[in-house]
């Protein structure tokens, strides 16, 4: 009886800790997108570095990371974009292609959603605070690199309503320094601490329709020949990049950025803006709106009508060109965007339908969506058009094109489907 | 004495067959580049492509080259630079990294120069005339170690010729313009004339101004819809390849058109003094010509500069100024950088500076300079190829993908074509 009453504890007790354990993981599991919902900007990681590689076929590139330590001595990151992650360059729409190389982007991400499948790199889960040594600090090597949101600073400014104020410019020969801080274009909040930039005779500046360099800004004297000169606090939009520069080493700043571009007025952003806009639009006409499917109602012989919200992030004006009653195409698509068929172009083997409905979600609308369901039925439903997966869709008002041989997978080589992280140099 | 006999004559005939073999095959061994020497340009196979995928710390990507089929179809084909090879943008020297994805090329390329340790795919020498089949010949050349990059002003400003814009049609800012790419100055009989797209995001330069085809159609220049001619406009063109309708094998599209001079100097300004900031932080590649070898680690090393550079980071190069030397491999990487390239370099004084007579071949700048090391390593040896600092460069320190490290991955010398999809 002893025994029974005995072993009777040890079990409660056994069974006590797996629950107490059990809680204690649930709470601890790091947060990971899932299939089919949005996950909350506000949940991401955000950091901040220069773009180094990209494989824009795959959806997927490395990035510089800013940390605390010696900047230049930062291993390149591989980090891959969410099916619906976002990508805005100079203030509109873009694809990894649109954005050179340098260019210093404001990211926020999540861990893996899927490690086994990561096309990158899976790291352990508390990198973010690990000091890598030699000189670099945390934070360079974050396992946040599943990218939701993926912007050039004039993007992160107009979307968080800042500007750059100039504070002070000093020049010596068509090269010098600035310091500048990012503040509420408002002037409301409380400012961040002012940053010293540096600048070259490459730099260019954006006025109204005008691009003009640092030699043209000396001859109208609007910038001293050589010297200091106070800018009052200038509003201005900055493109940012790194490059070596001098003193950056062991007795120099850890990290100094460099301007690439400066946008003196609104005109002139806006001017860039609509050319990346457009660039975007075309892309997306040519490769199909990404969706995913919420679900399939499946009818008799191959006919489903198929439920997908739009992914976000693009021009309204493609939106609007799916319409309640108009034909459509949708074509399955995987992770990295790429379609699953298109040796004949994405349309020869996607499925044909018709727009039956098309529906704007009441509510805030998290970034990746673009809160704009369709439902589209068809009538060959496809082991590509299930929920969960990836799609894109065609209204018909855009042209059929064919697509490069990289964007589109062929003979089901496993490799095309999912990458893996092996192109990836370690260090 | 029959079978001696016999056994003589075979033997004769083996030697007499050999020797005919051998020289058959140096005939036919086709041309690769050697270490030491500048191939010239005339021997290169030119091709055009799109620029689809860059690795620029390894100074190799891939371009989709133009054949004769169906453009859409053609796999990115890997390429590599040469260490000397030329990169220009906008009439300006250039880095890989300074050259947007999608943008057209013209290349001038050979065969690996050691096949064995080629950073991107060998294929069989005879590639570039097999059919890919819709795709047609040419789309695959074994010749992807490049001497010369550029994009299409470059070319036409290296070749002295310009874009002649015949016919536009235009509606809702998009549509198609006919073109020929023709000498400067004076017609060619029969220049060919190309169909293009152009979109709303078409840049088009004038002056100092960037402006949209809107804006064109705005002024009255542009109609706003219809065909019109436009009277053999002489204009330069940046070219890249989008997806386009119809169905058709091979149409480029017109991402800039600088309509003046002083559009395109503006450009190319801005192109040069990005590359010269890059040339001063990374040094000038060169590679070395001969080691006079002294005493105690001394030597006198005489290198050739390579070319395709500004002249004012030539002027740079000073008799009777110190220098730095430091052995890079074929993809120009720093050998060591953890603490700066300057840190392991060989340190001394450039001895002279000599501008070498006749014609320059391209690659080379022509210029040697002697310098006087009391540091002389292993990786300043004859064909070797270094970069060199002259003292009044900055002293910077470079990203970690741009050089070598410890040396323990033989992947960071000698990068393997692994990375490479097969389609």
């Amino acid at each position: 009886m002893t025994f029974l009453k005995a072993g009777c504890w040890i079990t409660a007790l056994y069974s006590g800790v797996l629950l107490l354990t059990g809680i204690a993981n649930a709470d601890d599991e790091p947060f990971r997108p899932e299939p089919g919902k949005f996950p909350p900007l506000k949940s991401a990681h955000a950091y901040r570095g220069e773009l180094i590689f990209v494989d824009h076929a795959n959806r997927r590139g490395s990035i510089r990371v800013a940390g605390t330590g010696k900047f230049y001595r930062n291993d390149p990151q591989p980090f891959a974009m969410l099916p619906y992650g976002v990508i805005r360059y100079h203030g509109a729409p873009a694809e990894l292609r649109d954005i050179p190389l340098g260019t210093v982007m404001h990211v926020r991400a999540f861990l893996p959603p899927d490690p086994k499948l990561s096309t990158v790199p899976v790291l352990p889960v508390n990198n973010k605070d690990k000091d890598v040594g030699h000189y670099r600090g945390t934070g360079t090597a974050p396992a946040e690199n599943h990218v939701l949101l993926l912007e050039d600073e004039p993007s992160h400014c107009l979307r968080e309503n800042k500007v750059w104020k100039l504070q002070e410019v000093e020049v010596d020969g068509n090269v010098g320094k600035i310091i500048a801080s990012r503040e509420s274009r408002d002037g409301g909040e409380a400012k961040e601490p002012a940053e010293e930039l540096t600048f070259d005779a490459a730099t260019r500046i954006w006025r109204g329709r005008e691009r003009i360099h640092v030699a043209d800004l000396i001859a109208e004297e609007v910038w001293p020949k050589a010297g200091k000169k106070q800018l009052a606090g200038q509003p201005v939009l900055l493109g940012i990049t790194w490059k070596p520069a001098a003193g950056d080493g062991l007795s120099g700043s850890f990290t100094q950025f460099h301007i690439s571009d400066i946008w003196l007025n609104d005109e002139a952003i806006q001017q860039a803006a609509a050319f990346q806009r457009e660039t975007h639009k075309s892309f997306i006409r040519s490769r199909w709106m990404p969706a995913w499917i919420d679900a399939v109602e499946y009818g008799k012989f191959g006919r489903a009508t198929v439920t997908a919200t739009l992914f976000g992030g693009m021009d309204p004006s493609l939106y609007s060109d799916f319409r309640k009653g108009l034909g459509a195409q949708m074509n399955g698509a995987e992770n990295t965007l790429k379609h699953a068929a298109g040796h004949y172009g994405p349309g020869h083997l996607a499925s044909n339908g018709t727009i039956l409905d098309v529906t704007r979600l009441s509510g805030d609308v998290s970034v990746g969506s673009s809160g704009i369901q369709i439902r589209f039925e068809t009538d060959l439903i496809i082991e590509g058009i299930r929920t969960g997966r990836v799609v894109r869709v065609r209204p018909e008002s855009w042209p059929k094109m064919q697509i490069p041989r990289e964007e589109y997978l062929f003979n089901n080589s496993p490799e095309d489907r999912f990458p893996t992280p092996d192109i990836f140099p370690k260090y | 004495m029959k079978r001696f006999e016999s056994m003589f004559w075979g033997t004769a005939l083996c030697l007499g067959m050999s020797l005919t073999a051998g020289s058959v095959n140096a005939q036919d061994e086709p041309f690769r580049p050697v270490a030491g020497e500048f191939p010239s340009l005339e021997e290169a196979l030119s091709y055009r492509g799109e620029l689809v995928f860059v690795d620029h710390a390894n100074r190799r990507g891939s371009l989709r080259i133009q054949g004769q089929g169906t453009y859409f179809r053609n796999a990115p084909h890997p390429f590599a630079m040469l260490p000397y090879g030329v990169i220009r943008y906008h009439g300006a020297p250039a880095d890989l990294r300074d050259i947007p994805l999608n943008s057209v090329l013209h290349i001038r390329a050979f065969l690996p120069p050691d096949p064995q340790n080629s950073a991107v795919p060998v294929f069989a020498v005879d590639s570039r005339k097999k059919n890919s089949g819709y795709s047609g010949a040419g789309i695959y050349p074994a010749e992807n170690h490049v001497l010369l990059l550029e994009d299409e002003p470059s070319y036409c400003l290296r070749e002295n010729r310009i874009w002649k814009l015949k016919e536009l049609e235009i509606k809702d800012n998009a549509g198609m313009i006919l073109a020929s790419r023709e000498p400067k100055g004076g017609s060619e009989g029969k220049a060919s004339v190309e169909s293009m797209t152009f979109d709303a995001a078409t840049r088009i330069w004038r002056g100092r101004e960037c402006l949209a085809v809107e804006d064109l159609v705005g002024a009255g220049i542009w109609p706003g819809s219809g065909k019109t001619s436009l009277e053999d406009k002489e204009v330069l063109l940046g070219i890249a390849w989008k997806p386009t309708p119809s169905g058709v094998f091979t149409r480029f599209h017109v991402s800039d058109i600088w309509l003046d001079e002083t559009s395109m100097q503006r450009a190319a300004r801005s192109q040069t003094e990005t590359h010269k900031a890059f040339i001063r932080s990374r040094w000038m590649p060169a590679w070395v010509d001969a080691v006079e070898y002294g005493k105690f680690g001394r030597a006198i090393v005489t290198a050739t500069l390579f070319g395709g550079m500004d002249e004012s980071l030539y002027a740079d190069f000073r008799k009777d100024t110190s220098a730095m030397m430091n052995g890079v491999e074929s993809n120009l990487k720093h050998t060591g950088g953890n603490y700066g390239p300057s840190h392991m370099a060989s340190r001394g004084r450039i001895l002279a500076v000599t501008k070498v007579d006749g014609d320059i071949p391209m690659g080379s700048s022509g210029i040697q300079i002697r310098f006087e090391t009391d540091l002389i390593v292993e990786g300043i040896r004859p064909t070797r190829v270094v970069r060199v600092c002259p003292s009044s460069w900055p002293q910077v320190n470079l990203p970690r993908e741009e050089f070598i490290g410890d040396g323990s991955d033989p992947k960071h010398r000698f990068p393997t074509p692994e990375m490479f999809p097969k389609y």
